[in-house]
């Protein structure tokens, strides 16, 4: 079987997948006639989607929009971190425990600090999202340039190549499977950053959406939300992971 | 390169060894395996610095390892190529490295092509191509990073008898028209006579040279003259000195278990 086929195969089985949930879902929801504050069916949901669709795509951009951003500027942070580790050694052991400090407690518990000082607005978002996106990224990048054989670091220095050489002719390349894969995942901690995050606090954007759902007691509302940041989280993964199958031809 | 030893902690690699290769000839490595013959390559590559008190000289000047780097070209064992570069791009990595344009360089390694049998394999990548023609991309690599000296270290190493014996010819072909001086390490007699103009055989570690054999059998080599009562003679001598000399390492391996 070629790859082609097995992966078509692959997305045939995943469609399948889900719409047997959705079925099921619908199915028990209507059957048992729950309360949509319980679990609205999923006709119910749609439609909510299409009814409040201009408020949810503004939220949508809201959100993508701080969560592209974030991690744009995590993914530059986080291999500029480790490409700075990995060309000056003893910044190792000095700045990989103090990212692995900042890091052991969720994200997230930083927000009350990064939303006084950032504001409720979209900053608070980006920087939030990046402290997330860079760790994850750097984490892989760093393993990435580690993972280089010695044997092959003797050769281009047997070429004459020195330290910037190497990092780019070799270093680089070699990093960029770890790296790429850190990237994918750090796209749905991007969204999923930037959504909590807005719920604490915000003027837009999916999570803001939410929260004022909430205090509305529109869960048909919460659950549109929930689908599209979903949908956009999903849009995005799979367009990095896209983006990542392309630039690693070789694998 | 004279009295050089290398030291690794407790182990010695290599102890007062002397070697001179001349212009264009092509010398090979033989010895019993953990006789520091990748040592002695690391120190003329520019990779490793030998201990203080040797003395190498390159081109009639002294001087260090480190400033081999870049001077010498060196094929390691495994190939090494690049698979996110194609066949053309792996071959002029290291003229990419001393900053020719990569144009000039793609030029050249295309022109290069058919003599290493990789016509129309340019844009293939290592993933696609068979262990021989790796090997041959990454002695392109080397051949093209023109310098005076080529270390070649177990090229063939890897690659099935057939596969070997072809790029063996090969070899001797494509030295024949660019007169490199080449220094070539194997642990295989047959291809160090057939295609050496002398054979060095190491002692056990650690590691000097035991003896250093001319080798002057009529070039161009066939294929049949590893059949020759010259060819023979020649590797009986050199298979007697790697015997006496492997067991002494055997032996010296073995003697901590017999003193307890």
């Amino acid at each position: 079987m070629t790859p082609g086929t097995s992966s078509s195969l692959a997305v045939q089985r995943g469609l399948l997948g889900g719409l047997i949930l959705i079925l099921a879902w619908e199915g028990l929801a209507r059957g048992l006639a729950l309360p949509s504050y319980v679990l609205p069916a999923v006709s119910e949901i749609i439609w909510s989607i299409w009814t409040s669709r201009s408020l949810l795509a503004e939220a949508a951009t809201y959100t993508l929009a701080e969560a592209v951003i974030g991690y744009v500027l995590g993914c530059l942070i986080g291999i500029g971190l480790a490409v700075f580790i990995t060309m000056i050694p003893v910044t190792r052991m000095v700045l990989l425990p103090l990212a692995t400090a900042v890091n052991s407690v969720p994200v997230v518990a930083y927000s009350p600090l990064i939303l006084l000082w950032f504001g409720m607005g979209i900053a608070s978002k980006i920087v939030m999202v990046a402290m997330a996106v860079s760790f994850t990224v750097f984490l892989s990048t760093l393993a990435g340039l580690d993972r280089v054989d010695r044997r092959s670091v003797d050769l281009m220095r047997s070429f004459g190549a020195g330290r910037v050489g190497i990092l780019w002719r070799l270093r680089l390349p070699t990093a960029l499977p770890l790296m790429l894969s850190g990237m994918r995942v750090a796209t749905v901690r991007s969204v999923i950053v930037a959504i909590v995050t807005e719920m604490l606090g915000a003027y837009g954007g999916i999570g803001w959406v939410i929260f004022q759902a909430v205090l509305k007691i529109d869960f048909v509302q919460v659950w549109s939300a929930i689908f599209v940041a979903s949908a956009a989280s999903l849009l995005f993964f799979g367009l990095v992971g896209l983006a990542e199958r392309k630039i690693l031809f070789w694998k | 390169m004279r009295a050089i030893s290398k030291t690794f902690g407790g182990t010695t690699a290599l102890s007062g060894l002397e070697l001179s290769v001349a212009p264009g000839e092509f010398v090979t490595v033989v010895g019993p395996s953990g006789c520091g013959k990748s040592t002695l390559f690391n120190i003329v590559a520019g990779l490793e610095e030998p201990d203080a008190g040797g003395i190498l000289r390159f081109e009639g000047q002294s001087c260090h390892a480190a400033e081999l780097l870049g001077r010498v070209s060196f094929m390691p064992q495994r190939d090494l190529l690049l698979p996110w570069r194609n066949v053309v791009d792996n071959a002029i990595l290291a003229l990419e490295v001393e900053g020719a344009p990569r144009k000039e360089a793609r030029a050249r390694a295309l022109r290069m092509l058919p003599e290493f049998g990789l016509a129309g394999f340019e844009t293939q990548y290592p993933h696609q191509l068979s262990g021989g023609m790796r090997q041959r991309v990454a002695l392109m690599r080397t051949f093209l990073f023109e310098r005076d000296l080529m270390l070649l270290d177990e090229p063939f190493g890897a690659l099935d008898a057939l596969t070997r014996a072809m790029m063996q010819r090969w070899l001797l072909d494509v030295w024949q028209k660019y007169r490199r001086t080449i220094l070539f390490i194997t642990h295989d007699v047959d291809e160090a006579i057939f295609l050496g103009d002398r054979v060095l055989v190491m002692t056990a570690r650690p590691g000097a040279v035991k003896l250093e054999q001319a080798i002057d059998l009529p070039r161009p080599r066939r294929p049949d003259v590893v059949t020759s009562p010259e060819f023979i003679r020649l590797k009986r001598t050199l298979l007697e000195t790697i015997e006496e000399e492997s067991m002494k390492s055997f032996r010296s391996a073995e003697a901590p278990k017999v003193s307890q």
